[in-house]
């Protein structure tokens, strides 16, 4: 028995990712037989990921703050003030939906490099920075909305939260990726193959391709059978390919990984890591506002206590997904897994009827259980 | 009663299959000041674990008799309910504490009911303080108050609460100024006089003959030899220290040394904690071109600050001016240091050197990332065919690059940690203990490679505290003390007793 769950682990270990996705299906497969089967709906469905996307946008950028050994408790107020600014853009000054969204995302950046120069430039730890933020941000949104909904804000800007691709789009979006995923797998291959590196046997890669083959038509078909692609999962789709290629291709990504497994080492590397854990909080801060406005979208209004808690959810999706509080591990795809994981869990409870109570004992008791597993499966120092 | 207070006999402490210390006896009678001698390495530290149960009975081979009677204790808690008292070199103070607090930490005397007896534990420790020789001390004062000295007094006075016969000082004196050291060897002078017995480690052996009534001297383990110090000078402590055969292990290759082209002028290092005390004492020095410079001394002698501040990376306050090729530098941080063409591998590998979970191909990178990526992304194939061609010319024995550094041996890391940062081509290369924890092989590698990065006009300072190394590797030896430079000699006839000799005595030499 002993021997079994220790293989188990083993297992998990090897395999974070897969193990997440597990997890995913015995949840969604849990919820759909208790609720009859209503919850995988195409339009449930839809409404999950929409759901999803706004957490998914905050991890996104969470979960480099977090690998660089760092944390952000802002993202929920931050997120509140970006959305409630744009609303009142919209509303009030009649921007067009263009300006209003470049003006809210450079102001996100602007906001990002402000804590990140009080983090890294001033040597307040990012914990004091976070909620020094988290109360400030949220009392300025407080303040110029004077506690208020602001609202109807435009069409145009409604859009962008609650709009969706046409289907020949969406299809054709899909088809693109999955020719462009069969094209950098055979890339690799040759490669690997070129450089005399372990090239994987054909048949594991041939697996994973049919396999991501298989969840993208599923995908499309599904958010087809409702009304399309929705525009928020497309922007946090988009995200979550820029970042991966971020993290993995880029002189930023590699640093912020090295940053995050040993600070010092990285430093007496030459690499400038003031710079690095900076431009860390621009990106988190440019996150908070993509969430911003698609909560503003989706609402059709810009509330003052819109994102309350974000920051946590955030931070718990990153850590279910696999990232290490101690920093230098996790990756995007992770956190937004952890991200639908938390999405699942209050959407199908909703359905269920369950006390919101209920609802906050649950998520706190599996956060709890992600970390043990990783603790435990974990490397031992 | 027994003769002795203390009987070591015959101990043995293994470390996975090496003997750390290898048969020592270490005796001592009550009232009587022990001095320990050793180079680094030679296995004081071990010893003393043993002795304090740091590491308990069983986990080591012989017997200690305490008071006559044989000692099995496992834990500190033991050995220092039966007198025995250790003071490490880093005090174990706690620092936002008050005087009393910290004397009487884990021991508070409590009034019924649980609360703390703060009257008797000040007036307790008050009486503590006057027989350390400080009396006018205001104990309810936090610790990190007072001065280096000052916590060294308190630490012993920690130690006498708890009833000390044996009191161990492990360099106690490593970063006291000149006066509070007289302080400490009067007080340990009377303490001598009321029955307490010391066993005072040191490597400043003007010390060791102005307080010790007898010294003992291990090597490589062993030992050499106890005898009174009254029979002993301090060269003959020296020799007895050195006293190894130089075994070929180090083959210098000759190599030509063009004109100097690096000046170190006036580098001066403050403690960050005090001020007013110099890590570093202004410190000058030259490098010619395609020279290996040593840089010898004893822990503590200010070596490692000395090569941080030329490399941007000392953490306190230093001054000082550098030149290469003439020109002055400024380097304010290990990033401008890089840039300037001056590399340094760090002496901590496992906090200053690797990031452990990362590739061993991305550790080697880390320095150069920029120089593979000339559009916003990496082109990995180029890294890959840099990484696989430095594991080659370092012969760094790793499957593959993608594999997590910490899986390599401690020498393959270190040629990986060498590797990163010779990747930026500097013109120096500081290495700092560049082969502690690295196994005789790999040892000689890194060794074949210094000399052929001379050869191609590298120019390499090496701080090292073996000084077989030293002199097997160097053209010419900086030796430091007390964060002076107390000499500056040509690799030609020198001895490892003219270099600690140097690096023991005040007046700087010249060789």
């Amino acid at each position: 028995m002993i021997f079994a769950f220790k293989r188990l682990k083993d297992v998990f270990s090897r395999y974070k990712i897969l193990t997440l996705l597990l997890a995913i299906s015995v949840i969604w497969g849990l919820f759909t037989y208790m609720t009859g089967g209503d919850f995988l709906t195409p339009r449930n469905f839809s409404n999950l990921l929409r759901q999803m996307a706004i957490t998914g946008m905050l991890a996104a950028g969470m979960v480099f703050v977090i690998i660089a050994g760092e944390i952000d408790l802002s993202v929920g107020s931050l997120l509140g003030l970006l959305g409630g600014i744009a609303a009142i853009l919209d509303l009030r000054f009649h921007l067009p939906i263009v300006v209003t969204l470049m003006l809210v995302i450079g102001l996100g950046g602007l906001i990002g490099l402000a804590n990140g120069y009080w983090v890294a430039y001033q040597r307040v730890p990012s914990f004091i920075v976070g909620l020094a933020g988290l109360m400030a941000f949220r009392g300025i949104l407080l303040g110029v909305t004077d506690g208020s909904t602001v609202a109807p804000v435009s069409g145009a800007l409604v859009l962008v939260g609650q709009g969706y691709l046409p289907f020949l789009v969406g299809k054709g979006l899909a088809g693109v990726l999955f020719v462009l995923l069969v094209w950098t797998t055979f890339r690799s291959r040759k490669r690997h193959r070129a450089l005399l590196l372990h090239v994987p046997p054909l048949w594991q890669d041939l697996t994973k391709l049919v396999g991501t083959g298989a969840i993208i038509a599923g995908f499309i078909t599904m958010f087809d059978a409702y009304r399309g692609v929705p525009i928020p999962v497309l922007i946090l789709l988009l995200i979550l390919g820029l970042f991966s290629i971020m993290a993995n291709r880029t002189v930023f990504g590699r640093r912020i990984y090295a940053i995050g497994g040993n600070l010092e080492a990285t430093r007496l590397s030459g690499v400038n890591v003031q710079q690095v854990k900076l431009l860390i909080f621009v990106l988190m801060g440019v996150m908070c506002a993509f969430a911003g406005i698609t909560t503003t979208a989706r609402l059709a209004a810009g509330s003052p206590s819109a994102g309350s808690l974000g920051e946590l959810d955030a931070i718990a999706s990153c850590i279910i997904g696999g990232t290490s509080m101690r920093g230098g591990s996790g990756t995007v795809f992770g956190a937004l897994i952890g991200a639908l994981i938390m999405a699942s869990l209050d959407n199908g409870m909703s359905m269920l009827d369950v006390d919101n109570f209920w609802q906050m004992i649950v998520k706190g008791a599996i956060l709890l259980l992600a970390v043990w597993l990783d603790v435990t499966t974990g490397s031992k120092r | 009663m027994a003769e002795y207070l203390l009987e070591m006999r015959g101990i043995v402490k293994e470390f996975s299959g090496v003997k750390a210390v290898d048969g020592i006896d270490l005796k001592v009678r009550r009232g009587e000041v022990m001095a320990l001698c050793g180079e680094n390495g030679a296995g004081k530290s071990t010893l003393v674990k043993v002795l304090s149960a740091v590491y308990p009975y069983g986990t080591w081979d012989g017997t200690i008799l305490w008071e006559g009677r044989e000692l099995k204790a496992s834990s500190i808690r033991d050995t220092e309910r039966a007198g025995i008292v250790i003071i490490h070199q880093e005090l174990m103070l706690v620092p936002q504490l008050s005087v009393a607090e910290n004397i009487f930490l884990g021991h508070e005397p409590t009034l019924p009911g649980g609360l703390i007896d703060f009257e008797t534990m000040y007036s307790r420790a008050a009486q503590l303080m006057a027989e350390v020789g400080m009396p006018q001390i205001k104990t309810a004062l936090p610790v990190s108050y007072f001065g280096g000295g000052q916590q060294q007094l308190i630490e012993i006075a920690k130690a006498l609460n708890k009833n000390a016969k044996l009191l161990i000082l492990d360099e106690p004196s490593s970063s006291l100024t000149k006066s509070e050291i007289d302080g400490l060897l009067r007080l340990i002078d009377g303490l001598r006089a009321k029955g307490t017995a010391c066993v005072y480690i040191s490597h400043k052996l003007e010390e060791v003959a102005a307080i010790a009534d007898r010294v003992t001297v291990i090597r490589d383990g062993t030992l050499v030899g106890t005898a009174p110090m009254a029979d002993l000078s301090v060269d003959e402590i020296i020799r007895m220290m050195v006293g190894r055969e130089i075994k070929n292990l180090y083959p210098r290759e000759p190599h030509p040394v063009g004109d100097v082209i690096f000046e170190a002028r006036g580098i001066t290092c403050y403690d960050i904690d005090n001020p007013a005390h110099k890590r570093v004492d202004n410190v000058s020095f030259t490098l010619r071109h395609g020279e290996i410079l040593g840089i010898a001394g004893l822990i503590g002698a200010g070596r490692t600050e000395l090569v941080s501040a030329l490399f941007g990376a000392y953490p306190g306050r230093s001054e000082g001016e550098i030149r290469l090729d003439g020109e002055v530098l400024r380097i304010s941080s290990p990033r401008a240091a890089v840039a300037k063409g001056i590399c340094m591998v760090p002496e901590d590998r496992k906090h200053h050197g690797i990031v452990p979970q990362m590739a061993i191909g991305h550790n080697i990178t880390l320095s150069t990332l920029p120089r593979f990526a000339p559009s916003l992304l990496i082109n990995e194939e180029v890294e890959l065919q840099a990484m696989l061609e430095e594991i080659r010319r370092l012969g760094i024995k790793a499957g593959s690059p993608a594999l997590p550094i910490s899986s390599l041996s401690g020498g393959n890391q270190q040629k990986a940690v060498i590797s990163k940062m010779l990747m930026p081509l500097p013109r120096i290369l500081i290495l700092d203990e560049p082969t502690r924890g690295v196994d005789v092989g790999a040892k000689y590698e890194i060794y074949k490679l210094m000399f052929e990065l001379a050869r191609q006009g590298m120019s390499i300072i090496m701080v090292s505290s073996e000084l077989p190394e030293i002199l097997g590797i160097s053209d010419r030896v900086l030796v430091m003390g007390e964060g002076q430079l107390r000499g500056d000699f040509i690799n030609e006839s020198l001895t490892q007793e003219k270099i600690l000799a140097a690096a023991i005595t005040q007046l700087p030499l010249a060789g």
